[in-house]
């Protein structure tokens, strides 16, 4: 029904993809047996660890993150840096 | 020499028992020397699924702890006194009763007689399932298309594997090829993909299940039940026969696909 959808412009993804989204996410979780608390913890560390190199402008925009790829799982960090020029 | 099958989930609740019930059956009808052992103790339900609850006089761990002979614990199913048999579980006893090792035993003294050994595992990753899979030659994993039952199916996977047990295959159960449809239920691609496991069997939801498990029947005996076909579709293939797979896709007209998709418009 992908056209219908598409003639009656619903934009919603679907609650079986939304299914499917989420638990991929639990499973890789699951299959590296890390806890939402420790990958925090992780997250704080690689935080700090960045921190003492460059200048990181909003940590709250840091975003870490594990996904599941063809043959093995991912752990992704994408970080933010600051664009202010060297005074 | 028998092969044997162990039927498991994680979950509970996805069909297991119905699943041995009716691949027990299905196999039988073709001929085979089929029994059907129900290692849910302190939970049987085996007996009432075939319909022999009230047959039973020894169980499981009367035969694991000696009190009778393997043979006459044997229930013989009437549809089929030649070649169906359960092992019915024991009811109250403690589940710690059987070992793996004492499963072995008995699916080695049992795989001289039958050319199907069919083991209905408990739901749960403890002491049960180790049992039930421990003799196992070969694994079917049950799932419904819903998350936490596919969840759960995934860390069977993984516990299959670490008990050094290959190739496990997947049965999806219930499917609702509305919802499906409609795009509320995950598809049989979609599960597959998850979990990553070969494709055995899909199995429609079905109403004709309860009645025939309320007539203590099952499904496979029934021409009608589109879960029986599925069901010996699935037997068929455990016998080596390359059979398609079941096309479950509810015949809607057109009216009854815009109905359905304005129901669901958030």
């Amino acid at each position: 029904m992908g056209f219908l959808d598409n003639l009656f412009g619903r934009k919603q993804p679907t609650s079986s993809s939304v299914a499917k989204e989420r638990l991929l996410t639990v499973l890789v979780h699951d299959r590296v047996h890390l806890s939402p608390h420790d990958m925090d913890e992780m997250k704080r560390e690689i935080i700090a660890v960045i921190e003492r190199y460059v200048e990181v402008t909003n940590p709250e925009a840091i975003e870490v993150t594990l996904t599941r790829g063809e043959a093995t799982d991912h752990l992704k960090a994408d970080i933010p840096l600051g664009r202010s020029r060297q005074q | 020499m028998a092969q044997v099958i162990t039927i498991t989930s994680g979950k509970g609740g996805v069909g297991k028992t119905t699943t041995t019930a009716n691949l027990a059956t299905s196999l039988a009808m073709q001929g085979q020397r089929v029994v059907a052992i129900d290692a849910d103790i302190g939970l049987r339900n085996l007996d009432v699924v075939m319909g022999l609850e009230n047959r039973i006089v020894y169980d499981l761990v009367d035969v694991v702890e000696g009190r009778c002979r393997t043979r006459q614990a044997l229930i013989k199913d009437k549809r089929f006194p030649d070649n169906l048999f359960l092992l019915p579980a024991a009811q109250t006893r403690d589940k710690d009763a059987v070992t793996p090792d004492d499963m072995i035993a008995l699916c080695n003294e049992l795989r001289r007689e039958f050319d199907f050994i069919l083991i209905d595992s408990p739901a749960g990753i403890e002491g049960g399932f180790k049992n039930a899979i421990a003799p196992a030659d070969h694994i079917l994993i049950v799932t419904t298309p819903e998350m936490s039952a596919v969840r759960d199916a995934d860390r069977i996977v993984g516990l299959v594997e670490a008990y050094e047990k290959s190739n496990p295959k997947l049965i999806i159960n219930r499917i609702k090829a509305r919802m499906v449809a409609r795009g509320d239920m995950m598809d049989t691609p979609d599960v597959v993909e998850i979990l990553a496991i070969d494709l055995i069997g899909i199995v429609p939801d079905d109403e004709s299940i309860v009645v025939s498990t309320n007539r203590g029947e099952v499904a496979v005996l029934d021409r009608d039940s589109m879960a029986g076909k599925a069901y010996n579709n699935i037997a068929n293939r455990l016998l080596g026969h390359d059979i398609p797979f079941l096309v479950l896709d509810e015949k809607q007209g057109l009216w009854a696909q815009l109905v359905s998709m304005f129901r669901t418009r958030r």
